[in-house]
């Protein structure tokens, strides 16, 4: 690590916020246009009804739902990595935090689409929420899918205040550095932060206080989520270890997504000062201990269903691996079981390469793992009479890419309006400022 | 901002309109007006349905039908319970309420694409016919079968006017009255009666689906299978080629070798003429049964063993049918009379006395040679009512070129078909449910047909133009043909009446106002037994659909004198495969092809819908190396034809099975370009003896083509993968237990008992039953008489509104049908073992869907339904995801139906919308209904009273429906109910119980001779376990009780 001054550690991690790259610029229209299109397929959807879509019963969930977990965990690693962390005062989190935990909001943001897509009528998806109203209609709080606008709605909120606090201090220092209308704009977002120490002492307090708020968040969200499946009859959802499974598979999943996204970050910002291959080999091992609970899981669910003596979820068992989905069980055990063992070799962790293709490899596979979940328990339910296959179509397909670009288009606004490595703390784990270094010399 | 007063108002208050204006207009809910009558209809209450008791017109069975009219459209058909000859209204009769409303009837009387008035449109025929006779060219009528009125009025009319007619329908029964006359010397139908019969054998005869005939056969056959009449277990054993809506019921499959079921015949009747000590053994003498067996492929022992069965029980034996209609036809059904006669069935379950008749019936060879005439240009005028040549003659017939041939092409449709020629005068007849009519087919019943709606188009029934060409013809009929009846002595007083009637003395005969005034003349005449007035007998001739009074049952002495020798198999080369042509259970010979909802039924069997397939073993596909979506091209010498297939045990390794319905080149908007014509195939082959046309004597070459399949199999497995979903139970069980405790024969299929709940909080489980003070609907179905006609699943569309959704739809597997009829084929060989199963909502008393929908559009009623709010749904399809039954459809768009087709919904069913959930709520439109008007009755009568058994138990559309009564609908509430009753039936079970839904449906398992290996009723809990443990439920209730 190359001597860093205060200054330049505000200068470097502010520099790409008074830029704007034509590779950037590049990529922000692409995944504008690609969110367009995603749009257009809603519109259509919207239009002509969910008969755009593949679903013929039994199966009347599918990639919408599936891409809905699949965000939703993606989401879990960065409160992971910004409250448990800093609970814990792992010290590896200060150069990735802050980029994870915005990506835990974009996560959740993008999810938070999908049951609004996947609902037959969307115009009155905000009945699910319990409002007062004259008709004196009412929620069932027995619902899974209650619980489930509860736990997302929570997380976001939380999460929210979580990133904002913790934006207080940066958002300060870019206040400083910008004038006009801009400045007004990040003073309203800096809440009068002058770094004075009474400041400091509640800014801690407050941090630490949304921190034990986050935490459990980190295991109920996902625990309420895996419940739309567990509570449910369907062989091959009703199971008990569906929430510990579920976590661990969104821990497996946020990881690795953390390392998408931020490898070409910290490369393209020029950020590798701050954001180091370490993180990234943390990152890595985190996610070779979450996908061996995964591992440990997929076993478990077979050894139950065949110890339950359950005929119709050994059926379902059986069937994704030599039914029709057989293709999507292999895909999901190749990416999230067998593919993450290479991080045992350090080379591999640290090796950009290696790191970056992994980590994408474990983002398919686990996208694969909620399709195996929903769409073959669903197409081999109870009745062999109804057993199908179902296929999605172009317009799940172009909603699913639209998520990805949505995704990608908030977090590309983030990194040029928001500091993405948190200075505050980066100077905290600094060394103390140069005067003081004679005598660090002389120790 | 400088914002005065007067600013801000007008900016608030067009910010206020504004918002109103866009929350006001919802583009998807369209504005709907109600007005009032202007002037109120007599006996019109609005929301009141009115019921007129009619006859269906859809086949010549006339079977007995009842109308319902709400707001003087008929919106819904359904069985006469009245109606003697059998239960309920089959598939096809629930189609005429459909063609009623047919988006393609034509307007009026039609020449050359123009609509014209009905004077000038009869004197153009009439000008035709004095043309013709001067040109000494014939007049002729090619129809189908008419009975009743309409048959005396043709034949009056053919009388006066020289007319030639030829009677003639492709699923005809010219075959059954060559056999009598050569069996009895008489030329009639005996009426089948299966009631009684321990052991049935049939020969092909499709007795539970498209025979003439077959809801009083379907009828029988129930009583015949329910053990608790008459303490038996009928044995149906089925000597056929294919498996199909009868033949898999089959306790015994035994398809002989195409084209020796006649040999089987011989041989089982030389067997069994032994074993009785027949008095006409000579007859006999000469059949070799070894050879016959050799023949057929039928074991020697099978044949004893067959032989013994028909001769030691009371039995009937069946003719062949359309599958097996070979050169031998009439021989083959002869030697069936002739195998009666040895069982002494004739008189008690083969009957005269009491007979069938179809009015004139004509051979396939007689409507051929009219066809030559007219090709010939020997036929001036040519009549064709209701049947379609083009379609259902063979190629080489030349069908089209013959109706081009006649100067005037004069034909009887509402709807242009194949046969409609450019220059065809196209008289619309009218919808049966718009007209007079009646119908006498089993001697002694007389349906009525009356119109429960003011016709639609301007239209004149055949009889009306019958009339008015007689009278434009001058012609006189012969009066003296029936005893004429004085109409004051009868009792009329019915001015109209007394004005329509001939006066004995006129010497025009065809002088009636209308042909109602026929109709009404000629009951009169013939029905009424002149006791009291006709105006009192009429009014309950009209109440009750008709006159009901079978005559009774005689015997006929067998004259047969001589035997048919064995015949000889159908000759195919090493490669070929022996064709067999059957007609679909829904669209029949082809004439319901253009009503959607038939094309979107599945097939009972293959589960097709929308098209044609070819059915073949598994074994030949996998010679031909079929891959899936590959289709088969099938050729004959006559042409060749390519189509989907399915994969069927049901059907000979060296057959290959076609169905007949579709493939039309004109048959309107739904039926046309769909599937293939199987007739194509056929060259013009006869029977010997009756001229039928011989189907099943095609050798087909068979090869696979890259054309992609449109077969589409909407049942998903074809077997139960060992689950316990259809369950069978052996016959002499359920025949020795006609009634038990519950569970003693089938295991209910319910959790097990938490026994220290029981005893400590008087609690079952932990999710006990739900209070249902009043009633607790509920529904038993008889899976041992359900055949899958598919009648529930129509009736149940019709009355609740679900659309038809169109082929591309359907083959996604989005079939709106709220019933869905999941079939089985377990096993094979002999025992072969098809199951069926309707699977509608079971109303769950705790139902997996309820819990699960965040907006409670789904919840328990007090009346034990799981009632659904179509308005609250918000369609996250939890619940349909979370139902096992799969019981749930999703609107996946907004479904439309052709204009006309709106006036046809059920005003009491909501109409649901793009996004929402639907399902069986057991007709709880009907149910509400029901209980209103029973209310109403407590109200005036003062008593405390709920509505009581008898008007429950058929009430929902599917019960209403079900020809073999299989399905009873009433409250459990009702200690003394029906279907408590068959709730403790010691077969009865739940479906996928165990899941502790806690079903308002029972099914009870199937009972049958031989219960294959697989899914027999332990399998859920026995053997067919993944790894074969002890029971679920008695493990841990013994488990329980121990701790």
């Amino acid at each position: 690590m190359k001597d860093l001054s205060y200054n330049d550690v505000n200068k470097d991690v502010l520099r790409p916020l008074f830029t704007a790259e034509f590779s950037y610029l590049a990529v922000l229209a692409t995944t504008l246009l690609v969110l367009g299109a995603g749009g257009l397929c809603w519109v259509y959807q919207l239009v002509y009804g969910l008969g755009v879509a593949g679903y013929h019963p039994p199966v009347f969930w599918g990639v919408y739902i599936t891409t809905f977990v699949f965000w939703v965990g993606i989401g879990h690693a960065g409160t992971l990595i910004s409250a448990v962390l800093f609970l814990t005062r792992s010290r590896w989190r200060t150069g990735i935090y802050r980029a994870a935990e915005a990506m835990t909001i974009f996560a959740v943001m993008t999810a938070a689409l999908f049951p609004a897509i996947h609902v037959g009528r969307a115009w009155y998806a905000y009945w699910l929420f319990p409002y007062p109203n004259q008709r004196q209609l009412w929620q069932n709080f027995k619902s899974p899918l209650m619980w489930d606008v509860f736990a997302v709605s929570t997380y976001f909120t939380v999460s929210t205040i979580f990133f904002a606090i913790g934006l207080i201090p940066d958002i300060a220092a870019v206040r400083d550095a910008t004038k006009g209308f801009t400045q007004k704009m990040y003073a309203v977002m800096a809440l009068g932060w002058r770094g004075t120490d009474r400041q400091w002492h509640h800014y801690m307090a407050a941090y630490g206080f949304f921190a034990a708020i986050a935490t459990p968040l980190v295991l109920s969200v996902h625990s309420v989520v895996s419940w739309d499946f567990a509570m449910a009859d369907t062989p091959g959802w009703h199971s008990t270890i569906f929430p510990p499974y579920f976590v661990a598979g969104a821990i497996f999943s946020g990881c690795a997504m953390v390392i998408t996204l931020m490898l070409p970050l910290s490369l393209l910002f020029k950020l590798e000062d701050y954001i180091h291959v370490w993180h990234f080999e943390h990152l890595a091992k985190l996610c070779v201990f979450t996908g061996g609970i995964l591992t440990y899981a997929y076993g478990t669910e077979y050894y139950i269903a065949w110890y339950s003596d359950n005929q119709y979820e050994w059926g379902t068992f059986m069937d994704r691996v030599y039914g029709n989905y057989w293709w999507v069980f292999a895909t999901m055990v190749f990416c999230n079981c067998l593919a993450p063992l290479v991080w045992w070799f350090k080379k591999v962790r640290t090796n950009y390469i290696g790191l970056f293709v992994v980590s994408v490899i474990i983002n398919i596979g686990m996208w694969f793992e909620r399709f195996n979940i929903i769409a073959s328990s669903l197409s081999h339910s109870f009745d062999p009479a109804g057993w199908v296959y179902y296929t999605p179509t172009w317009v799940e397909w172009g909603i699913l890419i639209m998520s990805f670009a949505w995704f990608f288009t908030w977090f590309l606004l983030f990194v040029k309006i928001m500091p993405s490595v948190a200075i505050a703390e980066v100077k905290e784990a600094m060394r103390p400022p140069v005067k003081f270094e004679g005598e660090h010399a002389a120790k | 901002m400088d914002l005065n007063r007067r600013d801000f108002l007008k900016t608030a208050s067009i910010a206020t309109a504004a918002t109103a204006a866009a929350c006001s207009i919802d583009p998807r809910t369209p504005v709907e007006h109600y007005l009032p009558y202007v002037q109120m209809p007599e006996d019109e209450l609005p929301g009141v349905a009115t019921y007129f008791s009619t006859a269906c017109a859809e086949c010549a069975s006339g079977c007995g039908m009842v109308a319902r009219a709400k707001e003087g459209r008929v919106v819904m058909v359904e069985g006469n319970p009245d109606w003697t000859e059998g239960h309920g209204l089959c598939t096809r009769g629930h189609f005429g309420l459909v063609s009623a409303y047919g988006p393609e009837r034509v307007a009026g009387p039609t020449a050359g694409g123009k609509v014209q008035d009905w004077d000038s449109s009869i004197k153009a025929v009439s000008d035709a016919i004095a043309a013709a006779k001067a040109a000494g060219k014939q007049v002729a009528w090619l129809g189908q079968y008419r009975t009743g009125s309409l048959n005396s009025l043709l034949s009056e009319f053919a009388g006066a006017s020289g007319l030639r007619r030829v009677h003639w329908e492709a699923l005809g029964v010219e075959t059954l009255l060559a056999a009598t006359r050569q069996a009895f010397g008489v030329a009639t139908l005996p009426t089948y009666e299966l009631s009684g019969a321990q052991v049935i054998l049939s020969f092909g005869m499709d007795f539970l689906g498209t025979a003439y005939g077959a809801m009083g056969m379907a009828k029988g056959w129930s009583s015949a299978k329910n053990p608790a009449d008459g303490g038996f277990v009928t044995r149906l054993v089925c000597v056929e080629p294919r498996i199909g809506v009868t033949s898999a019921q089959a306790d015994h499959f035994l398809p002989a070798l195409p084209g020796t079921e006649l040999a089987v015949a011989l041989a089982v009747a030389r067997l069994a003429a032994d074993k009785v000590g027949y008095a006409n053994a000579g007859l006999l003498a000469g059949v070799d049964v070894a050879a016959a067996s050799k023949l057929s492929g039928i074991g020697e022992e099978k044949l004893k063993e067959i032989a013994g069965w028909i001769t030691e029980h009371p039995s009937i034996v069946l003719p062949g049918g359309a599958v097996n209609a070979g050169v031998q036809a009439t021989d083959l059904a002869a030697v069936t009379f002739l195998l009666n006669d040895i069982c002494g069935n004739i008189g008690r379950s083969v009957v005269f006395g009491k007979e069938q008749s179809y009015g004139t019936v004509s051979s396939y060879a007689d409507a051929r040679a009219l066809l030559e005439d007219a090709r010939a240009g020997k036929i001036g005028v040519l009549f064709v009512d209701g049947v379609n040549p083009v379609y259902n003659f063979p190629e080489a017939d030349k069908a089209g070129e013959a109706l081009d041939a006649v100067d005037m092409l004069v034909q009887f449709a509402n709807e242009k078909d194949d046969s409609t020629r450019p220059k065809t005068l196209l008289l619309p007849p009218g919808s049966s449910l718009e007209t007079w009519g009646d119908a006498n087919v089993t001697t002694g019943v007389y349906t009525l047909q009356q119109p429960a709606m003011t016709p639609q188009h301007n239209t004149l029934t055949v009889g009306d133009v019958v009339l008015r060409l007689a009278k434009a013809m001058g012609l006189a009929a012969p009066v003296a043909a029936e005893a004429v009846v004085d109409p004051a002595a009868a009792g009329a007083t019915d001015a109209a009446v007394v004005a329509a009637a001939p006066v004995a003395t006129s010497s025009a005969g065809f002088d009636y106002a209308d042909f109602h005034a026929y109709v009404q003349t000629r009951w009169m005449k013939n029905v009424f037994d002149g006791n009291g007035s006709f105006d009192a007998w009429w009014t309950n001739v009209r109440q009750k659909g008709g006159h009901f009074a079978p005559a009774a049952a005689t015997a006929l002495p067998l004259t047969m004198a001589s035997l048919p020798g064995l015949p000889t198999a159908l000759s195919q080369s090493g490669a070929e495969l022996a064709l067999v042509i059957f007609p679909s259970s829904n669209l029949g010979d082809g004439r319901h092809a253009n009503v959607p909802w038939a094309q979107e039924l599945p097939d009972p069997i293959s589960t097709n819908t929308w098209g044609s397939w070819a059915e073949l073993n598994p074994k030949t596909v996998e010679k031909l190396g079929l891959g899936k979506t590959d289709s088969v091209k099938i050729k004959t010498a006559s042409g060749e034809i390519t189509l989907g297939y399915f994969a069927t045990p049901g059907v000979r390794e060296d057959t290959v099975a076609v169905v007949l319905g579709n493939g039309h080149v004109n048959m309107g908007n739904f039926g046309t370009g769909r599937g293939v014509n199987p007739m194509k195939l056929l060259a013009s082959a006869q029977d010997a003896t009756s001229g039928a046309l011989a189907t099943a004597t095609t050798a087909a070459s068979i090869s696979r083509s890259e054309v992609t399949s449109d077969f589409f199999a909407l049942s998903g497995n074809i077997d139960m993968d060992g689950r316990p979903i259809a369950m069978a139970c052996s016959a002499e069980e359920a025949a020795a237990k006609p009634t038990g405790e519950p569970g003693e024969i089938v295991e209910i299929e319910e959790i097990p008992w938490d026994r220290r709940l029981d005893e400590k909080k008087g609690l079952h489980d932990f999710f006990p039953e739900p209070q249902h003070p009043t009633y607790r609907f509920a529904m038993a179905i008889d899976l041992n008489s359900c055949t899958g006609c598919m009648a529930c699943v129509i009736a149940c569309d019709l009355e609740n509104n679900i659309p038809f959704v169109g082929p591309d739809q359907v083959r996604r597997g989005r079939g709106m049908s709220w019933i869905r009829m999941d079939r089985f084929v377990e096993g094979e060989g002999e025992h072969i073992d098809v199951r069926h199963l309707p699977s509608m909502c079971q109303n769950c008393s705790h139902a997996p869907c309820e819990g699960v929908c965040p907006v409670l559009a789904t919840y328990h009623n007090l009346d034990g339904l799981n009632a659904m709010v179509y308005n609250r749904c918000v369609g996250t399809r939890y619940c349909a995801n979370n139902c096992p039954y799969t019981a749930r459809r999703f609107n996946y768009h907004t479904w439309t139906w052709p204009d006309s087709m709106y006036l046809m919904l059920n005003p009491d069913v909501t109409v649901r919308e793009m996004g929402v959930m639907e399902k069986c709520t057991f007709c709880t439109q009907r149910t509400r209904a029901v209980k209103d008007s029973w209310r109403d009755m407590q109200i005036e009568s003062g008593a405390q009273q709920k509505v009581p058994d008898h008007a429950l138990v058929k009430l929902t559309a599917c019960a209403s429906a079900c020809p073999t009564n299989s399905i009873t609908f009433g409250s459990t509430n009702d200690p003394e109910g029906s279907v408590t009753k068959k709730f403790a039936n010691p077969r009865a079970y739940t479906l996928l119980g165990t899941l502790n839904t806690k079903p308002g449906v029972r099914y009870l398992a199937k009972a049958r001779h031989h219960v294959s290996g697989e899914a027999h009723h332990g399998a859920a809990t026995h053997g067919e376990a993944p790894h074969g443990e002890a029971p679920h439920g008695t493990e841990h209730a013994a488990e329980i009780k121990e701790g």
